[in-house]
């Protein structure tokens, strides 16, 4: 706009002014009075929901209008406290040139029996809370007109007057001192990812729950430790046991599109965020790194597309794209021998290698496995297994050949059950596509493992009950990005091939249960950090919560309610005694003398004869089964 | 022109990409200047072409013979002038030299003569001499006979003095740029212990030696057409040392960069005319050649990865340029026609450096870039006189620059630790349309209007987009109140767009999608001026004039959304007698853009304004021939002040410091004859002057960590210039 036009824009404005003062009469008006109730009393809580209507600021001091309905948008009146927080988001660049975006805590205020500003219950579901003070200058902070500011407000813990337990709440709301559009956020993650491998997280006390409300505290205006600043704090509390590759910051830092600063991770590297995982390197002595004395040097080798490209696994994903080997025929003979068909296909084309797996020479390794009997969790521990890289096929043409694996165990009279097949394997790939493994800096790449079922004659769709998922797996290790012995990542279906019933666990341990390698005993020692070699391990999640890896049966029941499958075998002790098999998988976690002698009562058979270990004298379904009083889908925090 | 101070903009030892980028982009510079000193020339040429042909006016009754002008008739024999001066000059700041034309601090001396010769027989010499004994002296020798044949044989000086007050720890041997031999590396600039007692004074200036030889001849190939065939051969030698920066990794320094080279130039013409035409061929070949191979240059810091104790940046390589041009132009009954084609090729071979020298260097595809570009030019020009009232003008320009170096794939080296696969090397061709029509028609003999259509193509290769185009309508009104005062109102509006916008993928820094670069951006743009003038007959005359220009950006989200540009100018001039006049002027511009940035990649979130502001005023007086006519006296006072003011709005406003340049001149002299062959001329140059960019405004040597800078580049001085000059008429 050149001069003159800004000048008649201006003149207009103030016309217009003009206009709306004659219009207004003059009157400044006075302050409204709170909504009227627009919402019935709440009778019953189970979750609260707060509305933040506004932030205003009188006098330099910030005043928050909320109200608060229950979870079915009915008024809750007379909560008795609240934690207000108030905090200061300066933008990307604000502190140095490079630094990334600082929240700067102003004050936490609890109103209870006392309360250090002014707070008011409408009665109606609307609340009200003046702060003590103005803003400006608390904690050391300036105020600054138009940064990004933020107000938390946590609320339960306590009950109403009548009782009414109030759950837990946090609720932030962003807001600037001009204008309803913020200039700028920092939403990098939310609690929902962090929740899908930890759940429900909630901190000091359980009272904050929410990362909109971590980043207020945690930051350098409240804390004095900086490691305890939150994003240094959060990538090193992960860098130990970290249950899949830490190196991908997008586990976290995932791409949703709600979160407009979700590509900092690549776009915005400060030596805070990065050095909290790069331990070795001391940036200001130069240690493990040039010299770094700030941060506004580091985009300028750290590109964001190099910070992504290191971070990332595109290139790899792109050539495991290129390959998928699936099982497309089997049937077994009555010695055992197992005649498999093999596809090998590239996804990314719609075609499949015409070639056999021994004429690829991308393919480095690729292996099938088998065992038979998944009504009785498989007949040994020792499934049969052929190369194919180094087998020739028996017959075959176009894509499909034909492969034999011998040996299998079929207990008489098990002919009419099922086995299951596993094939898994690593191909060789460099710069997106699949090489010659014998190519100069090619890369060896695992691919995603698979099972199948199938009886004496063909595949089926019938075979091992399905209890856990990979997708729940996924949730903590990534999707099937947890290779056990190399290149096994079928977490739902290969392991139990070998990781079955046969397996024995050592007699003389205190509690036998957590030392077989059986799939569900070692699966449940591993994750309550009791497997010998886990004892390190710190499960992320609630451990009782058994829907984290358990799934849901075709009736929409969870697959740990009692009673049991009847596959379910007892435990085999390397003592030549079995512990009845619902006695040993709740042992697993409840292994005090206590619960011990109640299973006994009700039943349990530990280190007894298989006989008696598979006789049915467990009674634990009577009150532990589905719908029954002590229901275990009840006493555990499933959700 | 901002300098910003950043790492990343630093050209890298180590970073094998760049530094042959650097090779193809360096020699560009070179050709776009040899093309405009053409394209000028080349509007001198025709300009005389576009008249209404002069040669057609009715002349019949012009009785010629009695026009001889007796005052004209050369004198024979010899004649001219000498003179010595001898000054004072302040070289404290060598960049009042670009005012006084040297930088010697103290007396200097020089030298100028205007001295000729001139026979019976039309032969003539003349030699001139100015200020030779400073930086910008001057000498040229001149003989033959005017009209028919001549040879002349030149020497310029030129000189741009830029700083002698900044220091840096670095000592120029040749192509190297070294430390001094006990000199201690640190992690930063702040732990080089020998940093502050190592600093030497750095001169940033480069001084320019032109000679030319040339001559033409010309003769009649009938009674009514004729001919004229000349040569002129320049040879320059440039040499000094210019501001540059240099890097390993993010450690980064800056350097006096010793330029040493030399452009040799030939053109040569032959023209042939008549009555109503003119035809001609012109060429031009050009060779630059530099001294220099390579900068190689001493890390001050510690070295971080191996031995990384120097590094080593490209230089402008030699390359070659010809050009040969024809054109014709003509006409008759008030239609003329002008024709323009050339063909033009630049070319450069020079051998490639490694992509590092610290550490293997992964193999280039060639050892050269032998880079080709052939530019094609064409221009088609019509003028003419439809009716008494009314006239037309068009013309239609092509150009088609097409880069034909052959397209390879270079590794790409981001720094000496990560070698980021290939990247191909780009050739930016463009081709160019441009159309223009306009019409002037007589409203009545003291007011007309004008008006015209202009339409300007261009497509473009390896670009976001790959065709603008531009149309734009004018309009303007002419009118003569009375014979003195007289106004014009000029009125355009353009609009340019072109195909769909898609940003280039094919590079390690894709642009944000959002993001619309300003020159190929959709744009709207309004120009308006107002100018007017007054000439009384007693000796004042006025002219002021005011014009505005708004840019409107109207589909850039990211990027530049909103110039405007907003002046006026007065001026006046006053002759109050024969031996006193007075003039001043004043001209104030403003000039305000808006740009909107993103810090996520994504829609805008920052927002930035930046205004400008330039005033330039100034007076003067001039009185002749006092005391008895033996003295003259002038006096000139100017003041100019540049300064900008940039704000950043990301949620908070952050305005950026101080960027200026302020300046006071004065220029007194007194001229007094001594006697009639003798006078004495005295002159005052005075200059005071300051500048600051917030960039580097109050920083030292080791301000930054990681840049060992020239410190504070700044300027602040008052510098006096106190000259005599005896001159001898002979």
């Amino acid at each position: 706009m050149n001069k003159f036009a800004r000048f008649s824009s201006q003149f207009s404005l103030l016309l217009a002014l003009t206009t709306l003062l004659t219009a207004c009469g003059g009157s400044d008006g006075n302050d409204g009075s709170p909504g009227e109730p627009g919402k019935p009393p709440a009778m019953t809580i189970t979750s609260l929901n707060i509305i933040v209507d506004k932030v205003a600021v009188t006098d330099g001091i910030a005043q928050v209008d909320y109200q608060v309905s229950n979870q079915d948008d009915e008024a809750v009146v007379g909560i008795p406290s609240a934690t207000f927080i108030a905090a200061q988001l300066l933008p990307q660049g604000a502190t140095g040139a490079g630094n990334s975006s600082e929240w700067q805590h102003f004050t936490s205020e609890t109103c209870a029996a006392s309360c250090p500003g002014t707070f008011v219950d409408h009665k109606n579901g609307h609340y009200s809370y003046r702060f003590s003070t103005a803003y400006n200058g608390m904690n050391g902070v300036t105020f600054l007109n138009d940064a990004t500011q933020r107000v938390v407000i946590k609320l339960g813990g306590d009950a109403l007057a009548d009782g009414t337990a109030l759950p837990i709440t946090n609720q932030h709301y962003d807001w600037q001192t001009s204008g309803n559009t913020l200039a700028y956020t920092r939403n990098l993650v939310t609690i929902e990812t962090c929740n899908s491998c930890h759940s429900n997280l909630a901190f000091h006390g359980g009272r904050y729950n929410q990362v909109e409300t971590c980043v207020t505290c945690h930051n350098s205006k409240k804390v004095s430790n900086p490691a305890d600043i939150f994003p240094q704090m959060i990538h090193s509390k992960h860098l130990t046991g970290f249950p899949q590759s830490i190196s991908n910051c997008q586990t976290c830092h995932v791409d949703n599109p709600d979160l407009a600063e979700r590509q900092n991770w690549h776009r915005v590297p400060t030596m805070e965020a990065c050095g909290a995982c790069h331990t070795q390197i001391n940036f200001p002595a130069g240690q493990g790194h040039p010299a770094q004395a700030d941060n506004s040097n580091c985009v300028a080798c750290h590109n964001a597309d190099w910070t992504a490209s290191v971070h990332g696994n595109e290139d790899q994903m792109a050539a495991l794209a290129q390959f998928s080997p699936s099982i497309s025929s089997a049937s077994m003979d009555a010695n055992g021998t197992v005649t498999v068909a093999v596809t090998l296909s590239n996804p990314a084309t719609g075609t499949v290698y015409s070639e056999s797996a021994d004429k690829l020479k991308f393919i480095s390794d690729l292996r099938v496995y088998a065992n038979w009997g998944t009504s009785f969790d498989y007949s040994t521990r020792s499934a049969r297994s052929i190369r194919l890289p180094e087998s020739t096929p028996v017959t075959g043409s176009n894509g499909t050949y034909t492969y034999t694996i011998s040996g299998l165990t079929v207990p008489a009279g098990t002919e009419a059950d099922h086995g299951g097949l596993a094939i898994q394997g690593r191909v060789c790939a460099k710069d997106k596509v699949l090489v010659d493994c014998s190519t100069e800096l090619a890369e060896v790449l695992v691919i995603k493992a698979s099972h199948s079922y199938f009886d004496m004659s063909a595949l089926s769709a019938t075979g091992r009950r399905e209890v856990i998922s990979n997708a729940n797996c996924a949730s903590c290790h990534g999707d099937q990005q947890l290779n056990i012995h190399g290149a096994r990542n079928d977490l739902a279906g290969q392991c139990q091939l070998c990781h079955n019933p046969n397996m024995q666990a050592d007699a003389t341990a205190a509690n036998p249960s957590i030392t077989s390698f059986d799939f569900k005993q070692l699966i449940h020692g591993i994750h309550t950090s009791q497997f010998a070699g886990f004892e390190d391990l710190n499960y992320p999640g609630k451990i009782g919560n058994c829907a984290q890896c358990h799934i849901k049966d075709a009736a929409g029941v969870s697959t740990v309610a009692l009673p049991l499958n009847s596959a379910v075998q007892p435990l085999a002790l390397n003592n030549g005694t079995f512990t009845s098999p619902i006695a040993a998988v709740c042992s697993n976690c409840h292994s005090s003398d206590t619960t011990h002698n109640h299973m006994m009562q009700q039943g349990a058979v530990f280190a007894g004869t298989k006989a008696d270990a598979t006789a049915g004298t467990e009674t634990c379904a009577f009150c532990h089964g589905q719908g029954a009083v002590a229901d275990i889908l009840k006493v555990h925090p499933i959700n | 022109m901002v300098q910003t101070i950043h790492p990343a903009s630093y050209s890298r030892d180590n970073k094998g990409m760049i530094m042959q980028i650097m090779n193809i982009s360096t020699p560009r510079a070179c050709f776009s200047l040899t093309l405009l000193a053409w394209a000028i020339s080349g509007v001198l040429n025709t300009a005389h072409a576009e008249g209404y042909e002069i040669q057609k006016a009715n002349r019949s009754g012009v009785k010629s013979d009695s026009w001889s002008c007796k005052q004209c008739q050369p004198k024979t024999g010899r004649q001219g002038n000498a003179s010595a001066t001898l000054a004072y000059n302040d070289g404290e700041d060598s960049r009042f030299g670009n005012r006084t034309g040297t930088d010697k601090d103290g007396l200097v001396g020089a030298v100028g003569a205007d001295m000729q010769y001139q026979a019976e027989s039309g032969y003539h010499t003349r030699l001139e001499a100015d200020k030779l004994g400073f930086d910008t002296g001057s000498a040229k020798l001149t003989t033959g006979q005017p009209g028919h044949y001549q040879i002349q044989l030149g020497y310029k000086g030129l000189a741009n003095y830029q700083y002698n007050q900044l220091k840096s720890p670095y000592l120029t041997d040749n192509d190297k740029m070294l430390l001094p031999e006990n000199w201690v590396e640190g992690a930063t600039t702040q732990s080089m212990p020998l940093l502050q007692s190592s600093l030497i004074e750095q001169d940033l200036s480069i001084t320019r030696d032109r000679f030319n030889l040339g001559g033409y001849y010309a003769g009649h190939i009938s009674s009514s057409s004729r001919y004229k065939a000349s040569v002129n051969y320049q040879h320059e030698n440039r040499s000094g040392a210019k501001k540059t920066s240099a890097n390993i990794l993010t450690n980064s320094v800056m350097l006096a960069h010793p330029i040493d080279d030399s452009t040799d130039e030939i053109n040569a013409r032959v023209y042939f005319g008549g009555a109503g035409w003119q035809a001609g061929i012109n060429s031009q070949i050009s060779q630059y050649k530099n001294d220099h191979q390579a900068l190689l240059w001493q890390s001050a810091y510690t070295p971080t990865f191996g031995a990384t104790y120097f590094g080593q940046n490209a230089v402008a390589p030699d390359n070659k340029a010809y050009r040969i041009a024809a054109e014709a132009s003509g006409g008759q009954n008030g239609h003329n026609i002008l024709m323009h084609a050339g063909i033009s090729n630049m070319s450069q071979d020079e051998a490639f450096l490694p992509a590092t020298i610290n550490g293997p260097s992964p193999v280039l595809p060639t050892g050269n870039l032998d880079a080709q570009v052939d530019i094609l030019d064409m221009v088609l020009k019509y003028s003419g006189r439809i009716t008494q009232d009314l006239s037309v003008q068009a013309s239609y320009n092509y150009q088609d620059r097409e880069n034909k170096t052959a397209q390879l794939d270079f590794p790409q080296v981001v720094t000496d630790s990560f070698h980021q696969g290939a990247e191909q090397n780009r050739l930016y061709d463009k081709r160019s349309k441009q159309f223009d029509l306009k019409g002037k028609y007589r409203l009545t003999p003291s007011a007309y209007a004008e008006a015209g259509y202009s339409r300007d193509e261009v497509i473009y290769s390896e670009l976001d987009r790959q065709s603008v185009d531009e149309s734009g309508l004018f309009a303007k009104l002419s009118y003569r109140y009375s014979p003195a005062w007289s106004a014009w109102l000029k009125g355009e509006t353009l609009d340019r767009n072109g195909s769909e916008y898609d940003p280039v993928t094919s590079t390690q820094s894709p642009s944000n999608p959002w993001l619309r670069k300003s020159y190929l951006a959709d744009r709207k743009r309004q120009k308006v001026t107002l100018h007017t003038d007054y000439q009384s007959d007693i000796g004042l005359s006025v002219g002021a004039s005011l014009h505005s220009i708004d840019d409107d950006y109207d589909h850039t989200l990211v990027g530049l959304t909103q110039v405007s540009y907003l002046g006026y100018d007065v001026s006046a001039q006053y002759l109050i007698s024969d031996n006193l006049s007075v003039n001043a002027y004043l001209n104030q511009d403003w000039h305000d853009s808006d740009q909107a940035g993103s810090n996520r990649f994504s829609t805008p979130d920052w927002y930035s304004t930046s205004e400008e502001k330039s005033t330039l005023i100034g007076a003067g007086i001039a009185y002749q021939n006092l005391l008895d006519n033996r003295l003259d006296l002038g006096l000139d006072y100017s003041y100019s002040d540049g300064q900008s003011d940039t704000e950043v709005t990301y949620g908070i406003n952050s305005p950026y410091g101080d960027y200026y340049s302020r300046k006071h001149n004065i220029n007194a002299y007194a001229k007094y004859k001594l006697a009639d062959s003798m006078s004495l001329r005295f002159d005052w140059l005075f200059e005071k002057y300051q500048d600051a960019n917030w960039q580097n405004q109050n920083t030292t040597w080791d301000t930054v960590p990681n840049v060992l800078s020239f410190g504070d580049i700044s300027h602040d001085y008052n510098a006096h210039y106190l000259g005599l000059t005896l001159s001898y008429q002979m």
